[in-house]
């Protein structure tokens, strides 16, 4: 009977689904004290959590609670959103990709859905396509060209060529987006904000379809969650157990393309959520993705919160757009990671 | 490069190569003074040369479009002799100033100076700059020395290294926007517009001295290809040497930097092109490289005012595109080979 109770590690099993559990308190916690830092700053100091009351004032709302209600909530909403997508974007390219340092700005997503965007705003017979299908296409483009240079063609992935061919094809992306700019003055001045991702500007429309599309992609994320376990074990272990890899890859790969489109369409470029957020969930709760879904979930919208808090909290002039944030807290930490794994195995 | 195909003896290629790649420079940079928002006539440009009499535009001559071309070649083939030499001391065929973080600390580097402080004058900017570059290659050097890693790690290792210090470079930008803040955007993108005689003149003694020494060098370098033991049992002083060429590397690419901003994958692409022309002896391919990063990068800057005048195009931005766009097909082709 004892036995049964024990794990293999000699700790009663209820301790550690406590403690999975707990971790999901706290996490829970700190992002909600983020997303109070986030809603109780901004340019007013009048606003604060009793204008929460005026959600559903409609006309009849002060200035005040117009404010939490148009600017505040969407912005802080949008933050979250845009953790959500791009994390689980990261999750399913780390997966089907088995490479731990995929993320869409790796992997030049991010800047092929920037180049998408660039175009949508130049090229006038472009200019009836939605945002977010053109920044889709063309980020899904940018991954099949870097899979294409990994050697996908010829039927594996180097994992260094991988991330090198991602770097080469961001960089071509994220260069004709600058030609862009240069040609057009007219979009000039939107894009460079744009391009260091700026939520500042955000409604409640930018919001609502960052959350329209986190919630199916989840929930189709959660439908493959299994093949990406199954992923992990290599390619031949899971054709063996009656899965073709290739289609997971190229469906985790549409998906994590959509998502990454959207966030990108709303908000630009922001990058390291998508690195980042997988590895902490990794790091608190294994390998399952059933269980990494969401708790790469909570992390995403976390971390961005948090960014934009920090981006509003920071004292200067003006305020930091939330994806240099972003990269301020991630680019370290890429760089502890892959020193930490240099010393050990290869990526 | 394969065996098979090397002939017996040099031949006479290399000697053929440089002497073509350094005709078509000159005839770059002449065509790069008709490029600009003002068209000019043969004769103009050729009597504002040659200081004759007749119709003249000595300013847009002599003052922007000479030094601007001059200045392009130097940084273009500092930074693609910066590259070979990376290339070649690391034995690693993806390395370069920026794949290895150099650019980034360099560019760091200068901002914080620009920005904090203001009354250094800006002749002096490549000092900072060079401080930058050589901390960046020594973070990543130090990184290299941990443990036994391999030299394609190193690539990855210097590209975190250069990603973290380009979040330094965005937050620096963002904290000090003001009304001149257009300009260091321009130049981070890697451009040549508005630079001059004195920005030419406080490089140029630096970057030729470090160009002279790394050729001097190039000999032992031939040597050091052969794998560290060979060459120690050559007489090769190998960590002397190989720190002395990486020092000259590193101030190359930081100082050229300094003046022209981050000019994209010219480091990375000048060596490759140049082992495919001449091979891989390091005594006629680093000039070689030096003379092709020169054309490359005078070629991009005159394109680059050609495309749509008035408007610039950043030397940079066209740079990457070709350059990134070459690396892709170098990772496609080593695939092949193996």
């Amino acid at each position: 009977m004892t036995d049964l109770t024990f794990s293999r590690t000699g700790r009663p099993s209820r301790i550690r689904l406590s403690r999975g559990g707990m971790r999901g308190a706290v996490l829970t916690c700190v992002l909600a004290a983020g997303a109070l830092a986030s809603l109780l700053t901004g340019g007013r100091d009048d606003v604060g959590l009793a204008q929460l009351a005026g959600l559903f004032a409609g006309e009849a709302a002060s200035p005040a609670e117009q404010t939490m209600r148009d600017i505040r909530l969407p912005r802080t909403l949008a933050a979250a959103g845009l953790g959500i997508n791009l994390g689980v974007a990261g999750l399913l390219l780390q997966a089907v990709t088995r490479n731990p340092l995929a993320s869409p700005a790796i992997l030049g997503i991010n800047q092929g859905a920037a180049l998408g965007i660039v175009l949508g705003l130049t090229v006038p017979a472009l200019a009836v396509v939605p945002g977010w299908l053109l920044a889709s296409v063309f980020g899904l483009a940018a991954a099949c060209l870097t899979f294409a240079i990994a050697g996908l063609v010829s039927g594996r992935i180097d994992s260094m060529r991988l991330i090198l061919g991602g770097v080469a094809v961001g960089a071509i992306g994220f260069s004709a987006v600058r030609l862009g700019y240069t040609l057009e003055d007219d979009i000039a001045r939107e894009v460079v904000r744009w391009t260091v991702g700026d939520i500042a500007d955000l409604r409640i429309d930018a919001a609502l379809r960052l959350l329209a599309f986190a919630v199916p992609g989840l929930g189709l994320a959660y439908l493959m969650a299994h093949r990406l376990n199954l992923m992990a074990m290599g390619h031949a272990a899971s054709h063996g157990l009656g899965f073709d890899p290739r289609a997971t890859l190229v469906q985790g790969t549409v998906l994590a393309a959509l998502l990454t489109g959207v966030s990108i369409s709303v908000a630009g470029p922001i990058a390291f959520v998508g690195l980042v957020a997988p590895h902490i969930a990794r790091w608190l709760c294994g390998a399952d993705h059933r269980r990494l879904l969401p708790v790469v979930v909570l992390i995403g919208a976390t971390l961005t919160i948090w960014a934009d808090a920090l981006s509003k909290l920071l004292p200067q002039a003006e305020e930091a757009p939330v994806g240099i944030v972003v990269a301020m807290l991630g680019a370290p930490w890429l760089l502890v990671s892959v020193l930490r794994r240099s010393g050990t195995a290869h990526v | 490069m394969s065996d098979a195909r090397r002939p017996e003896f040099p031949g006479l290629r290399g000697p053929v190569t440089l002497a073509l790649l350094g005709a078509l420079l000159p005839v770059l940079m002449f065509a790069g003074l008709f490029a600009g928002a003002i068209p000019l006539e043969i004769e103009t440009v050729v009597n504002s040369l040659l200081g004759r009499d007749g119709p003249r535009q000595d300013f847009i001559v002599l003052q922007s479009r000479l030094p601007r071309a001059l200045l392009a070649a130097l940084a273009g083939g500092a930074l693609a002799l910066s590259g070979a030499l990376i290339q070649a001391l690391m034995r690693n065929p993806l390395a370069s100033p920026k794949i290895v973080g150099i650019n980034s600390g360099a560019a760091f580097a200068v901002l914080v100076t620009a920005f904090y402080i203001p009354a250094l004058p800006h002749s002096l900017l490549p000092v900072p700059a060079a401080l930058g570059g050589l901390m960046a290659g020594a973070l990543v050097w130090w990184c290299a020395q941990r443990g036994d890693i391999d030299p394609r790690q190193l690539t990855l290792v210097g590209l975190a290294v250069g990603l973290t210090l380009d979040a330094g470079v965005d937050a620096l930008l963002v904290a000090n926007t003001g009304p001149e803040s257009s300009a260091p955007l321009i130049w981070l993108t890697g451009s040549l517009w508005g630079r001059g005689w004195t920005h030419l003149a406080s490089v140029a003694p630096v970057l030729l001295t470090l160009a002279a020494a790394a050729l001097i060098l190039a000999f032992r370098l031939d040597l050091q290809a052969l794998g560290p033991r060979r060459a120690a049992g050559l007489g090769v002083r190998i960590g002397l040497e190989r720190t002395l060429a990486l020092l000259a590397a590193v101030i190359l690419a930081s100082v050229a930097v300094s003046v022209v901003g981050v000019l994209g994958f010219v480091g990375l692409m000048a060596p490759h092109v140049a082992t495919r022309l001449v091979g891989g002896r390091h005594r006629i391919m680093l000039p070689t490289a030096a003379l092709f990063g020169a054309v490359l990068t005078v070629g991009a800057d005159t394109l680059g005012r050609a495309i749509r005048p008035p408007l610039e195009i950043s030397a940079g931005i066209l740079t990457a595109l070709m350059g990134a766009a070459f690396f892709i097909w170098l990772l496609i082709a080593e695939d092949r080979r193996i």
